[in-house]
């Protein structure tokens, strides 16, 4: 990738709390750059009760917005209030684009009604001259209202959503209280994956997911909060049945350091735990 | 200044499980941060903890692990082993990160670590049945090991 030109922010679109992604760009560059694959969750319209193989658009935890937002690679937009906002002021540009389309719609429409009737005309009068059959092509043709936009326009560049303006709202993220060991091993290079197959709040991979096994289960914990020895017991039995380690961790939270240090990858303390076999 | 009793207890059934079960030699309790000061001044360490060595080695980083298979030579490992921290806790008590970083912090390596290496040490929780096991806690985010 070129670095000549800043890339444009990754849209991140907050819809009923789930932070999507829609581009197939913006997913590749997450992953190739910022070391974020999350989890697929679009299916195809045509098998919206499809539960493999899905597709665009992507899923992030909230974490990964967080992180995203943090770096200034992406911002985030409330979907509930963006999308009638957007249709309320549709500017003369958005007016231009869409009677654009309406004129390609109709024109594919008259066209199509003119072949059909000129295939009609030409079975009804077996004999006569093909030449009497494309008269009617240059007749007039009264324009209707399209009943379905059947056209695909060249561009889609009045689709385009602009980068955010100063003005415009740009939704919060809600973070767990996980967040902390998150950003601090996303700090490292690591790809985090949701932690549900190993019961913990995410797996580590030390790679790209497809090039590697997960290294670590890991939980966030506060610095002070208390953690059942049995927990742990569990946790470094279960990773080390599955080869991995059993990573805890949190910020560290000193007496003379205020709560509101925004840095979260900073000062993060963590402990990796496994089964000594003994 | 001394430790609780049950904290001590707890120590003195680790030391015996270790020495009888393991056949782990050398064993020592530590109450007290190693020093030159007299018995009364030294600092108390957060919770006793005891040093040992166990009969063969019981963790080989990954790294080391990788070198060795190189030469061939992963067997004479287990005929060196290594002095191993261990803090004993009961199965019934709860800690917090706080905790385990105070008891990192108090842990004097005789020898300075490799580069990339973190401290390491011995979690023993003891149960009431006297079921004892073992967990490696290392200080820091280390790579799980290959078996």
């Amino acid at each position: 990738m070129t670095s000549s030109s800043p890339r444009p922010h990754v849209r991140i679109s907050k819809a009923a709390n789930r932070y999507l992604v829609f581009d197939i760009d913006d997913v590749m560059y997450l992953r190739r750059n910022h070391n974020i694959c999350s989890v697929f969750v679009g299916t195809m319209p045509q098998a919206p009760q499809q539960s493999a193989f899905m597709g665009l658009p992507i899923e992030l935890m909230a974490e990964e917005a967080q992180v995203l937002v943090e770096k200034n690679v992406a911002f985030v937009v409330d979907d509930s209030n963006y999308h009638p906002a957007r249709i309320a002021a549709a500017g003369p540009q958005d007016r231009q684009y869409l009677d654009a389309v309406k004129t390609v719609t109709s024109d594919a429409q008259r066209s199509m009604r003119e072949q059909t009737e000129a295939r009609k005309a030409m079975y009804a009068n077996k004999g006569t001259t093909p030449a009497a059959a494309t008269t009617t092509k240059n007749s007039p043709v009264t324009r209707e209202a399209p009943e379905a936009w059947m056209a695909t326009l060249t561009t889609s560049g009045a689709l385009l959503t602009p980068s955010p303006g100063q003005d415009e709202q740009l939704a919060s993220v809600d973070v767990p209280a996980s967040y902390p060991l998150y950003a601090h091993l996303q700090d490292k290079g690591y790809f985090m994956m949701p932690g549900l197959r190993f019961g913990c709040d995410y797996n580590v991979y030390p790679g790209d997911p497809l090039r590697f096994h997960s290294h670590f289960q890991a939980t966030g914990f506060q610095w002070n909060e208390d953690i059942n020895l049995l927990d742990l017991v569990t946790g470094g039995r279960l990773g080390t049945n599955v080869k991995k380690s059993f990573l805890i961790g949190g910020r560290v939270e000193s007496e003379e350091q205020h709560k509101d240090n925004t840095d979260a990858t900073r000062d993060v303390r963590a402990f990796s735990i496994e089964w000594a076999a003994m | 200044m001394a430790h609780p009793d049950y904290l001590t207890d707890l120590a003195s059934t680790v030391f015996e499980n270790l020495e009888s079960q393991h056949d782990w030699t050398l064993l020592e309790s530590h109450t007290h941060k190693q020093s030159s000061l007299p018995e009364s001044s030294k600092t108390l360490l957060p919770r006793p903890l005891l040093t040992g060595l166990p009969p063969k080695r019981l963790y080989l980083h990954p790294d080391d692990q990788v070198e060795l298979v190189k030469t061939h030579a992963t067997y004479t490992v287990d005929e060196t082993p290594e002095m191993e921290w261990v803090v004993p806790m009961h199965l019934n008590e709860q800690f917090t990160l706080k905790q385990l970083a105070e008891v990192f912090d108090s842990l004097e390596m005789p020898e300075p670590l490799a580069e990339g290496r973190c401290k390491r040490l011995l979690m023993a929780i003891v149960h009431d049945d006297s079921t004892v096991v073992y967990y490696f806690v290392h200080d820091g985010i280390v790579k799980p090991r290959q078996n």
